[in-house]
């Protein structure tokens, strides 16, 4: 075993200073050559996944699936889907991440199941059978009508009629997917084993899908029911009992006010998602100030010692503004409607650097962002290397083409002849993989994948503070500057944003820090001793900043 | 105890120290100074006491710090101005300095002026100022030194609880003040922490256009090419009218607070063209045209119903609108500060401070532009349309609702003329302190005639 390897026990909350990496497990790399990604290929790039520095992998739906919602539709949750492996192959994976000192996470579906799952075909076959009440049944469609269609292009209707069954039987998502009924015991049950199971497996923790919509209660919408907070809390008893160290990752698409309730009182989630901070990044640079990401930040309470949100760039999924429809949240439909450009982006999945119009200085800078705000950053594979998207696959394909590894044929990513391959890999000019590939950037020592790769770094030597240290923002009277402070056990960093496309001046008051040194973290390059004046910086178009602020003495 | 030192040996050296002070409102040296009040607020040491003096009839605060003559305390270096003289005390000469810039006394203000309810670790002086003298703690609280005394309440302080007290939220609400004979000399309040003003946010956005706006036009390389879209400001990403229409919600707000907390009347546009019209005929730039600014007051007297009159904010513009994480807050409710209390307490239509931000859009569209090579003037005034378009749009609503406004064409006209008013008061501003500027005020005035 390597020094980086876990051992059990060690460092529970070490999700609080994580950064993530998702991964497409059919778009990561082949290693059976049949033309789609599979665990065993994620395993052999493990060395790259290493180096690179991220600490803990998240891996979309791998479960046996009708794949009519990208694994979200899971038909057995004891098997993986055959053509990404077995359980071998997934045992495999988790030990050798381990041994590299790389945690994996993995998504779970708690909400529903495909209906192609042995529990709902034998629900459905009549009233009376053991499995009879694991679903949502009712004789008509009128029951929780106040509960809103999620899927409004496809769904007319939350109630789905069964002509075997002769009832309807409930669902959230799409008509293929019932909600699994939580009022019956023998459902939360099932769902726990689930859960043990992949734990014993020696997976670190789940990102739990759609959680918010796990109960239905009349005259309610559905959402965040305190019954869901029951049950959630009765799962993280569970884990934290059988396999302390793991992590609970939610994905709720709602408000932060609302979200934090299930981090409950540090004994729901470990981690939930925040969603507005992302295109609230986006739109602070376009707009060259930053009272989109501040703004949200002071509407954002705090969170249990013990918890940590989840923020990113980019995604699986599309952009989307779901969340915020209230009158009093209106700022970004506002900005975001009125703006053609950023329009044009709601609704489709854009990936990071398209969105940037291939920009490495802001890359650089909404990077930089990304892991000095209060969170554990999320990166989505592919992004590290500038990948482009393919906007007119269709649904969220466009950002699933095949990760670029080298300039070889089908992108070094499987040797199964072209026409097999999942999705055709990226081939445009600027883009393309004959451009934009992992070999080429491992190669070249300016590139972003090397230079994402050394900010990891210097993340990492200092994650106590990045991850769990308290977040003070500082007065700055250019609204271009973004500037905070972060602080925990007596290290002080200090970071400064230039979200202009110009450069850009500002004046600190840190006479607070009178006396200290900042040090640029990065090249460990002292900078002037902050004396009682305002403290001046300068930044050049869309660059950044990080200090730690050493005593003189130091 | 006995005063710590004779306010009497002061009066020479205020004489001096007063024309050196931007918040004085001569030039020269006052003939007379009287030291009317002295206070003593802090008996340790460093010592501090409170003086109102009165120079040539106007009256003054100086809160005034004292410690032992010999050394110059580091808070004083480069700041000769801010130091008032020598002065013999109890125990030997003494130095006396504007308090203001003194960390020791500036924490003894804050507990005079909270009754010892607040405290703070750190306190640090706003540069920059041009009637107070303000004072940050912890970037919590901040505490404005009335400089300028007019006798009873302070404006600022009397329009702000009103508002407050009228369920207004966008106005830091006065937690203190220090009042002395019914005089307000100081006032404190929450510090509106990460805010930057709107001036600052608009010259962003201009920046930003004029950035990607670059009028050249691109070479065609191939025949197929795809040529880019013209800019406009809707297409720019430092697009600013989302916050404009904001502004123009929250003003309407404030209005509806303001007639709430002091009550409306009907509005008389004869007044309030005489009222213009004295101050059109004491222009006399030979580029200013009076007909035609006669014309626009002419139709102004010609609306018969251009709404009601309420208390206004009175000096309303970019500068005194600051955005924070809360959204935007309206600051400095002192009017105009040439003109005397009672003028600037005079109920108006609503519509000169909407007046007032919109000459301020005008501002920073030619602002922005002063120091470019390249033209931009289609880009500043695309900006200025947009940003003016928004800022109405989201003001009209609220305030229609709230009967603030009286119908859309006696909207324009009634604005027209109070546009005039403002550009006129500019014209002479910039004549006098920025010769370079007077085109701003003239193009202003060119346009409103030739509507």
């Amino acid at each position: 075993m390597s020094d980086a390897a876990l051992t059990e026990g060690s460092d529970e909350r070490w999700f609080k200073k994580a950064v993530f990496y998702e991964v497409l497990v059919r778009g990561f790399y082949d290693a059976n050559h049949d033309g789609t990604g599979d665990l065993s290929g994620i395993t052999e790039k493990l060395d790259y996944l290493q180096w690179l520095g991220i600490d803990c992998i998240w891996l979309l739906p791998f479960y046996q699936s009708p794949l009519r919602d990208g694994g979200y539709d899971i038909s057995d949750f004891f098997t993986v889907l055959p053509e990404y492996g077995d359980l071998a192959d997934a045992l495999e994976l988790v030990e050798e991440a381990h041994r590299r000192g790389i945690r994996v996470i993995a998504d779970m579906v708690m909400n529903h199941t495909s209906d192609q799952h042995p529990w709902f075909v034998e629900s459905r076959r009549d009233r009376t059978n053991p499995k009879a009440d694991w679903y949502v049944w009712n004789d008509d469609d009128q029951r929780f009508v106040e509960a809103r269609i999620i899927f409004v292009d496809t769904e007319r209707s939350n109630w789905s009629w069964d002509p075997e069954r002769q009832q309807y039987y409930w669902h959230r998502f799409f008509a293929h997917q019932p909600d699994l009924n939580y009022d019956n015991p023998e459902v939360q049950q099932a769902m726990l084993d689930v859960v043990r199971f992949w734990l014993d497996i020696g997976l670190d923790g789940f990102r739990l899908d759609a959680v918010p919509y796990l109960y239905e209660r009349d005259g309610s919408s559905g959402e965040n029911l305190p019954e869901t907070h029951e049950f959630l809390k009765l799962m993280r008893k569970e884990v934290d009992a059988t396999h302390p160290g793991r992590v609970l990752l939610a994905e709720a698409n709602q408000w932060p006010a609302d979200v934090v309730d299930y981090f409950g009182d540090d004994d729901e989630c470990h981690m939930c998602f925040h969603f507005p901070l992302m295109p609230r990044m986006f739109m602070a640079v376009r707009r060259e100030q930053r009272y989109p990401i501040t703004e949200i930040l002071s509407q954002t309470p705090d969170i249990p010692d013990g918890c940590q949100w989840g923020i990113f760039l980019r995604n699986h999924d599309e952009l989307t503004l779901e969340m915020v429809t209230d009158e009093e949240r209106d700022y970004m439909y506002a900005e975001y409607a009125k703006d053609p450009r950023m329009k044009r982006n709601i609704g489709i999945g854009r990936r990071l650097a398209p969105l940037v119009d291939g920009d490495r200085k802001l890359a650089e800078l909404l990077h930089g962002m990304l892991f000095s705000l209060p969170g554990s950053p999320i990166l989505y594979y592919g992004d590290e290397i500038g990948m482009g998207d393919n906007i007119y696959l269709g649904d969220r394909d466009g950002v699933r083409t095949p990760m670029q590894w080298t300039p070889d044929r089908n992108a070094g990513f499987s040797r199964a002849d072209f026409a097999q391959l999942y999705l055709p890999p990226l081939m445009d000019p600027v883009y393309g993989f004959q451009a934009v590939n992992v070999e080429a950037q491992v190669r070249n020592p300016s590139s972003f994948l090397q230079w994402l790769q050394r900010a990891l770094q210097v993340r990492k030597r200092h994650h106590d503070t990045f991850g769990m240290g308290s977040f003070e923002l500082l007065q700055a009277e250019n609204p271009s500057i973004l500037a905070f402070i972060r602080e925990h056990g007596g290290e002080t960093l200090l970071c400064v944003n230039n979200l202009s496309r110009f450069a850009q001046p500002v004046e600190l008051h840190l006479s607070r820090f009178e006396g200290r040194v900042p040090v640029e973290l990065v090249g460990r390059v002292p900078f002037p001793r902050i004396g009682e004046l305002p403290y001046l910086l300068t930044l050049g178009s869309h660059s950044f900043y990080w200090f730690q602020l050493l005593e003189a003495a130091q | 105890m006995t005063p710590v030192i004779d306010a009497a040996a002061l009066v020479e050296p205020l004489r001096q120290f007063l024309p050196r002070q931007r918040w004085y409102s001569g030039t020269d040296a006052p003939s007379s100074v009287v030291v009317e009040d002295s206070r003593v607020l802090d008996r340790g040491w460093p010592a501090l006491v409170d003086l109102i003096v009165d120079a040539d009839g106007a009256r003054y605060q100086v809160p005034v710090g004292l410690r032992p003559s010999g050394e110059r305390p580091d808070f004083l270096r480069g700041h000769d101005g801010a130091v008032v003289g020598e002065v013999g005390g109890n125990d030997g000469p003494l130095l006396a300095y504007d308090a203001v810039l003194d960390p020791v006394l500036g924490l003894s203000l804050l507990d005079v002026v909270s009754g010892s309810k607040e405290s703070a670790d750190r306190v640090r002086p706003v540069g920059g100022e041009q009637s107070n003298s303000s004072l940050v703690y912890d970037d919590r609280l901040i505490l404005k030194v009335f400089r300028r005394i007019h006798s009873g309440r302070n404006l600022d302080v009397e329009m702000t609880a009103a508002l407050s007290e009228a369920g207004f939220e966008h106005v830091a609400r006065p937690l203190a003040t220090l009042t002395v004979h019914d005089d307000d000399l100081a006032v404190l309040q929450p510090f509106l922490v990460g805010g930057s003003d709107g001036w600052a946010l608009a010259l962003t956005s201009l920046r930003d256009l004029f950035g990607v706006g670059d009028t050249q036009p691109v070479p065609v390389i191939s025949a197929d090419m795809a040529v880019p879209a013209a800019v406009d400001p809707a297409m720019a990403g430092g697009d600013f009218s989302a916050e404009a229409f904001r502004l123009g919600r929250i003003t309407a707000q404030m209005h509806r607070a303001l007639a709430e907390a002091f009550g409306r009347s009907a509005g008389d546009t004869g007044v309030w063209a005489d009222i213009v019209e004295a101050q059109v005929e004491a222009e006399a730039h030979p580029q200013f045209d009076r007909a035609a600014a006669k014309g626009v007051l002419a139709a102004l007297r010609g609306v018969s119903d251009a709404g009601p009159a309420i208390r206004l904010h009175g000096d309303y513009h970019l500068g005194q609108v600051m955005r924070t994480d809360a959204g935007w807050y309206v600051l400095d409710f002192e009017g105009e500060p040439a003109r005397p209390p009672e003028e600037r307490r005079r109920p108006s239509s609503p519509l000169r401070d909407v007046a007032g931000m919109l000459r301020s859009f005008h501002y920073a569209s030619l602002v922005a532009q002063l120091d470019r090579h390249e033209e931009c003037g289609d880009l500043a005034a695309a900006w200025e349309e947009r940003n003016r378009g928004e800022f109405l749009k989201g003001y009209r609503k609220t305030a229609a609702t709230a009967g603030l406004v009286a119908d859309p064409a006696a909207t324009e006209v009634v604005l027209a003329a109070f546009e005039l008013e403002k550009a006129v008061y500019e014209l002479g501003y910039e004549r006098a302190y920025r010769p370079d500027w007077q085109s701003i005020p003239l193009a202003a005035l060119q346009r409103l005639g030739a509507r």
